[in-house]
C-alpha cells in the first residue's frame, strides 16, 4: 500500500526486526485472530447466503418447474442444457445486448458524475453541505415508484417537461419511452441519476481519508489542480474506486427496475434487460432455467469484476 | 480447503442423485365430501389487494354465523404475490384458504398442493360457465370462482354523439365504421385505443379470435394459427395499418383522460375504470358498448380471482365452508357493496343493486359470453409469447400470418406442462 | 501570487454552485413533486398536463394512509429490522473486513473470494431455496427471520475490506509492536479511523434493510411481521391500478426515517478526524 510521502516521521523509527522474540508465536495467533474476527461474518454468510446460493446452482442443473415446488427431487437432471439452450433464445440474447450497452455506458457515467459531485462537494469551496448531499442522495432512497410517475410526466410526448423544454430550441421530441432508438438511452440516463448519489456517498467517504496536508505539499511544490487530481487523489482513491466500479457493475448487470416500472421491456424488447428476462422466467415458474440465467448474469458480473480488479487493485493485494 | 471443496461437491452429487421424475398419474379426481354443520376452528386466509383488506367485513358476518369459528385474514399485496405464493408452498407454510388470480390455476393445481373442490360444496352451475372453467384443471375442479371481471369498450358520449352513432356496433365491420366517424366527425385524434402489444395485450385481442369462432387450444392441439385466428389478426391489425389506433402504447392513467378530453374516442378495458372515470369527473360522459360479435359464440375475456383450499390445511371442513359461504348469492351482493367485485355467482345479477344499474347490465350481458384461456400451468409464458407477437404486429413489423404461426410454434414448443 | 489564486479560486466557486445547484434541481425535483402531489386528491395527481402546487390542498390523504394502515405495528417492525440489520452489519462487516484487509491468516484469499462471488448472484435466484432454509430452521414469520439472512452482507465486507486497506500498515505495526491484541488494535486504532466508512455502511445498510420489499413479503405469513414497504405495496398498488393518493404520501413518509439517519450519520463525512491518527 502506498504510504503518505516523507511527512510521516515516525516510519523510519520502526525496527525492522522489531517484532523478532515473537515471531515464531505471531503467525499463528494472528492467524487465530483473523478467523475470530471473520467467524461471526463467515457463519452467518455460509448458511443464509451461501447455503441457498449452492441450491440454486443445483437447481440450475435441474429442469425443474414451478410445479414441482412440493417435491423438488422429483426432477430430472439435465447437466448443462439450461445454459446451453440459451445461445438459441433469441429474448435472452436481445436481452444480453441491451444489458451490455446499459453497462458498457451506464458504469462510467454514473462513476464520473458521483465522483465530480463528491469532488465538487469536497473541494472546501462550497456551504450547505448538508442540503447538497441530501438532495443528491434523495434519488437513491426514493421509492422507484413514485419516481417513475414523476419521470414519465417528464418525458410524456406532448405535454411533458423535456419535449417542452426541447420545443424552445425547435427541436420536436420523440416519444422517448416509446421509441425504439431512445427508450434504452432514455433508461440509461435514467439510472445515472437515480444511482450518481450512491457513488457520491462512498467517494466522499474515500475522499475523507486522504490527508488535507498532502494537496497542500503538493500545492506548495506547484502542482495545478488536474495534476494534483492525477497523481494525489486518483492513486489514494483506488480502493474506494474499485469499490465504486464493481458494486456499480453489479447493480447495472442486474438492472432491473427502470425497465420494469417505465418499459416493461420495450418497446419491442429494446429495454429487455438480462434481469427482468431472468425475472419473467422465474414468474413462468421456470426455476431450472431461470436459475440458469441468474448464473450467467453471475458469470458476466465476475468477469467484469476481475477486470477491475486488475485495472484498479492495490499494489499490495 | 480442498477438502472442503471435496465435501462440497460430494453433497450436491448426493443431492443430485435423488433427483428423477416418476411416471405421473392423471385423471379427473373427486374431492372428498365435507362434513355438515357449523364450522370450527381456526381458518387462515389470504387474499390480495383490496379484496384482502376489507375481506375482515364478510369474515366477521361468517363468524357471527358460525361462532366457533375464527377466520384470520392476512392481506397480501398484488406486486410479489404470485412469488409468495410459490415460495409458500415450496415451504410448506401455506394457509387453509387462498385467492388466486383465474390465470395462476392450472400452475398451482399442477403442483399438487391444492385439494379439489368437495363434491356438493357448490352448484357448478350457479356459475357464469366461463369463471366456472377457469377453475377446472385436467378435468378436476380446484377452485370456485369468487369474483369476475370481463372487458368491453369504454367510449365517449359526445364524440359518439358527434359522429352520428345511436346504438353500440354489432360487428366487426361496424366497429371499424364508427371507429372512422368518431375521428373524422366526431373529433377525436384516435378512433379507438387498442393496448398495442406488450404485457396483457391478449386480453384485448383474444376476444377477437373468440368473436370469429377462433380459440387458443381446442382441448388436444393449440389453434394460434387457425385462420380464424389470423382473420382475427388481421382486422387487429387493420386498426393501426389505417390510422384509426395510436401505435403508441399509454400508460396507466394516460388512458382515461385521453378519454374524457375527447383525445381517443374509445377504449377497451375491465369493471375498475368506471371508478378511476368517476374519479376524474367523467361521470356521465362516457357510455359502454358491448364487444361486438361474429361467428363464435364468445365475445370476450373472463377474468377475476377464485377461491381455493390447500391440501395440507389442518381445518380443511371448515376452510371450505368458509368459501362456500363467500358463494351465497347475498354474500356475493354485500361483496360487490363492500367493493365493487362483480360476482360471479349468476343469481347475485338479479339483486335490484346490480339488476338496476345501467352500467353493470352491459357487463352482466357480456358475461354470459365471455371465455377464459386455458387452465393451464404454461399459460403465462405462452401468454408472453402471444404479447411479444400482437407487438410487432401493432408496430408493423410483422404479417398476421407470420405473427399467428410463430404464436402457433412458440406455444406448441412451451407445451401445457403436463 | 495570494491575490491571484483568491480571485480564481472565486471564479472556481461561483461555477461549482452553478454547477452543483442545477443539478441539485433535477435531483430534488422529483422529490418535490411528490411531497407536494401527496396533499392533492387522487384526481388531480392524475391530471395531464401535471401539476406543481396543489390546487384544492387536502390532509385526507395522509389520514387515509394512518386510517387503513396499521402503523405503530409496520413502524416498529420496520424499526427494528433495520436497526438491528444495521448494528449486526456495522460490527460484524468491520471486523471480517479488518481481517480480510489487515491480518494475514490461511484462507483468506478464499473467503474473500467467495464472499465477493455471492455478491455477484443475482437475489431473486435464491429466494425460494431461502424460504425453505428459514421454513426448517423455524424462522418464517418471525422478526429474527427477517434480521438473520441479512445481517452480515458481503457489501458491507467488501466495503470495510476496501477502506481498511487504505489505512497505513505502519501504524498497525507500532501497535502490535506495543504489544497490543489484535483486538485492541481493531477497537482503539483501526475503528476510530474508519467512521467516514462505518457511516457510509450504516447508511447505506439501513436504507437497503428499510426498503426491502421482497423478502419480507415472502418470508412474512400474517400481517402482524410485515415491513412498511410491503404494508404500502398491499394498500397502494392494485391489480388494475394504484392508488397514487396512498403511495405517495405512503413514498413521503418511508423515505423520512432514511434521510433522518442520513442527515445524522454523514456528519461524519467530516475532514480531519481521518488524518488524527497519522500525527
Amino acid at each position: 500500500m502506498s504510504a503518505p510521502p516523507e511527512t510521516a516521521t515516525n516510519t523510519a523509527a520502526v525496527p525492522a526486526t522489531g517484532g523478532d522474540a515473537g515471531t515464531a508465536r505471531r503467525p499463528r495467533s494472528r492467524s487465530l485472530a483473523g478467523w475470530g474476527f471473520a467467524l461471526p461474518f463467515a457463519l452467518l454468510f455460509l448458511v443464509f447466503t451461501a447455503g441457498p446460493v449452492v441450491a440454486s446452482l443445483l437447481m440450475s442443473v435441474t429442469d425443474l418447474r414451478g410445479t414441482d415446488l412440493l417435491d423438488p427431487f422429483n426432477v430430472d437432471i439435465v447437466g448443462l442444457d439450461n445454459y446451453l439452450r440459451l445461445a438459441g433464445d433469441e429474448k435472452f440474447l436481445t436481452a444480453a445486448g441491451n444489458t451490455a450497452i446499459f453497462v458498457v455506458v451506464g458504469v462510467p457515467l454514473t462513476m464520473a458524475l458521483s465522483l465530480l459531485v463528491a469532488m465538487g462537494l469536497n473541494s472546501g469551496l462550497v456551504r450547505f453541505q448538508t442540503l447538497f448531499r441530501v438532495g443528491y442522495y434523495l434519488p437513491v432512497v426514493t421509492s422507484i415508484v413514485a419516481i417513475s410517475v414523476v419521470w414519465r410526466f417528464v418525458l410524456q410526448p406532448d405535454s411533458g417537461l423535456l419535449n417542452e423544454f426541447l420545443g424552445l430550441f425547435g427541436v420536436d421530441g420523440p416519444n422517448w419511452l416509446n421509441n425504439q432508438t431512445f427508450a434504452l438511452p432514455t433508461l440509461i440516463v435514467m439510472g445515472a441519476w437515480r444511482n450518481l448519489g450512491f457513488g457520491m456517498v462512498i467517494f466522499l467517504a474515500g475522499l475523507q481519508a486522504i490527508p488535507k496536508d498532502l494537496y497542500e505539499a503538493a500545492t506548495i511544490d506547484g502542482a495545478r489542480r488536474f495534476a494534483r487530481f492525477r497523481y494525489l487523489t486518483v492513486p489514494m482513491l483506488r480502493p474506494t474506486m474499485l469499490f465504486v466500479a464493481v458494486i456499480t457493475t453489479i447493480g447495472y448487470v442486474q438492472f432491473f427496475e427502470e425497465p420494469f416500472v417505465m418499459t416493461q421491456g420495450g418497446p419491442l424488447d429494446s429495454t429487455l434487460s438480462l434481469a427482468y428476462h431472468t425475472y419473467n422466467q422465474f414468474g413462468f415458474g421456470n426455476y431450472g432455467s431461470a436459475s440458469a440465467m441468474g448464473y450467467v448474469l453471475f458469470v458476466v458480473v465476475v468477469l467484469l469484476s476481475i477486470a477491475w480488479f486488475k485495472l484498479l487493485r492495490n499494489n499490495v493485494d | 480447503m480442498n477438502r472442503r471443496l471435496l465435501a462440497t461437491v460430494a453433497v450436491a452429487a448426493l443431492a443430485l442423485s435423488a433427483c428423477g421424475r416418476d411416471a405421473e398419474d392423471s385423471g379427473p379426481q373427486q374431492g372428498e365430501a365435507v362434513a355438515g354443520g357449523n364450522a370450527s376452528g381456526e381458518i387462515t386466509v389470504w387474499a390480495m389487494g383490496t379484496e384482502g383488506e376489507k375481506l375482515s367485513t364478510l369474515a366477521d358476518a361468517f363468524m357471527a354465523e358460525n361462532p366457533e369459528a375464527e377466520v384470520k385474514v392476512t392481506p397480501v399485496p398484488w406486486d410479489g404475490a404470485h412469488n409468495k405464493l410459490a415460495a409458500a408452498i415450496a415451504g410448506q407454510e401455506t394457509p387453509d384458504v387462498t385467492m388466486l388470480g383465474t390465470t395462476w390455476i392450472g400452475e398451482f393445481a399442477k403442483t399438487g398442493a391444492l385439494d379439489v373442490v368437495p363434491p356438493e360444496l357448490v352448484d357448478a352451475k350457479a356459475f357464469f360457465p366461463g369463471a366456472w372453467e377457469t377453475g377446472i384443471v385436467d378435468g378436476t375442479s380446484y377452485s370456485v370462482p369468487w369474483y369476475v371481471e370481463t372487458r368491453l369498450l369504454y367510449v365517449n358520449s359526445s364524440v359518439a354523439e358527434k359522429a352520428g352513432i345511436t346504438s353500440p356496433p354489432k360487428t366487426w365491420a361496424e366497429l371499424t365504421q364508427a371507429a372512422k366517424d368518431m375521428q373524422a366527425k366526431g373529433g377525436a385524434k384516435w378512433g379507438i385505443y387498442l393496448q398495442p402489444g406488450q404485457t396483457g395485450a391478449w386480453q384485448t385481442v383474444m376476444p377477437f379470435v373468440w368473436q370469429n369462432g377462433g380459440d387458443i387450444y381446442d382441448g388436444e392441439k393449440f389453434v394460434l394459427d387457425s385462420p380464424d385466428a389470423v382473420q382475427a389478426l388481421e382486422y387487429y391489425k387493420s386498426f393501426y395499418d389505417s390510422g384509426l389506433s395510436s401505435r403508441d402504447r399509454l400508460r396507466e392513467g394516460e388512458t382515461e383522460p385521453k378519454l374524457l378530453s375527447g383525445e381517443i374516442a374509445a377504449f377497451v378495458s375491465g369493471p375498475w375504470n368506471i371508478g378511476l372515470l368517476d374519479e376524474l369527473g367523467g361521470e356521465g360522459k362516457y357510455e359502454l358498448w358491448p364487444m361486438p360479435s361474429g361467428s363464435g359464440d364468445f365475445t370476450s375475456f373472463i377474468g377475476g380471482s377464485n377461491m381455493s383450499v390447500f391440501k395440507n390445511s389442518k381445518n380443511r371442513d371448515a376452510a371450505w365452508k368458509f368459501v362456500a359461504y363467500l358463494m351465497r348469492p347475498d354474500v356475493q351482493v354485500k361483496w360487490y357493496q363492500t367493493v365493487a367485485d362483480l360476482p360471479a355467482v349468476q343469481e347475485a345479477w338479479d339483486n335490484e343493486t346490480l339488476a338496476g344499474d345501467q352500467q353493470l347490465k352491459v357487463f352482466g350481458d357480456q358475461l354470459d359470453k365471455a371465455k377464459a384461456p386455458p387452465s393451464i400451468p404454461t399459460w403465462e409464458q405462452i401468454a408472453a409469447g402471444v404479447d411479444t407477437e400482437l407487438e410487432k404486429i401493432a408496430k408493423g413489423t410483422t404479417s398476421a400470418a407470420d405473427a399467428a404461426k410463430a404464436m402457433q410454434s412458440q406455444a406448441s414448443s412451451i407445451g401445457t406442462g403436463g | 501570487m495570494t491575490e491571484h489564486l483568491r480571485s480564481r479560486d472565486r471564479v472556481a466557486r461561483a461555477a461549482l454552485y452553478l454547477v452543483l445547484s442545477s443539478g441539485l434541481v433535477l435531483v430534488v425535483g422529483p422529490f418535490v413533486w411528490m411531497l407536494l402531489s401527496s396533499f392533492k386528491p387522487e384526481g388531480e395527481i392524475r391530471a395531464i398536463p401535471p401539476t406543481w402546487f396543489p390546487h384544492d390542498p387536502t390532509l385526507a390523504n395522509y389520514g387515509n394512509l394512518f386510517d387503513r394502515l396499521d402503523f405503530p405495528t409496520f413502524f416498529t417492525n420496520s424499526v427494528v429490522v433495520a436497526v438491528l440489520t444495521t448494528a449486526g452489519n456495522l460490527l460484524f462487516c468491520s471486523a471480517a473486513g479488518y481481517a480480510l484487509a489487515k491480518v494475514p491468516f490461511a484462507g483468506k484469499r478464499v473467503l474473500f473470494g467467495i464472499v465477493l462471488g455471492t455478491l455477484m448472484v443475482p437475489s431473486i435466484v435464491t429466494i425460494v431455496p431461502l424460504f425453505v432454509l428459514s421454513s426448517n430452521l423455524g424462522l418464517v414469520n418471525t422478526l429474527a427471520g427477517l434480521i438473520l439472512p441479512y445481517l452480515a452482507q458481503a457489501f458491507g465486507v467488501f466495503l470495510m475490506r476496501q477502506f481498511i486497506l487504505s489505512i497505513p500498515d505502519e501504524l498497525l505495526e507500532a501497535a502490535r509492536i506495543d504489544a497490543a491484541s489484535e483486538w485492541r488494535i481493531f477497537w482503539q486504532v483501526v475503528l476510530p479511523l474508519c467512521r467516514p466508512a462505518l457511516a457510509t455502511l450504516g447508511i447505506l445498510t439501513f436504507l437497503a434493510s428499510w426498503n426491502n420489499f421482497l423478502w419480507p413479503l415472502v418470508a412474512a405469513t400474517e400481517e402482524e411481521t410485515y415491513t412498511l414497504p410491503v404494508a404500502l405495496a398491499l394498500y397502494a398498488i392494485g391489480q388494475n391500478r394504484t392508488e397514487y393518493d396512498l403511495l405517495l404520501p405512503g413514498a413521503v413518509v418511508i423515505v423520512l426515517p432514511v434521510l433522518i439517519v442520513f442527515v445524522l450519520l454523514q456528519r461524519h463525512f467530516v475532514r480531519g478526524i481521518a488524518t488524527t491518527g497519522l500525527k
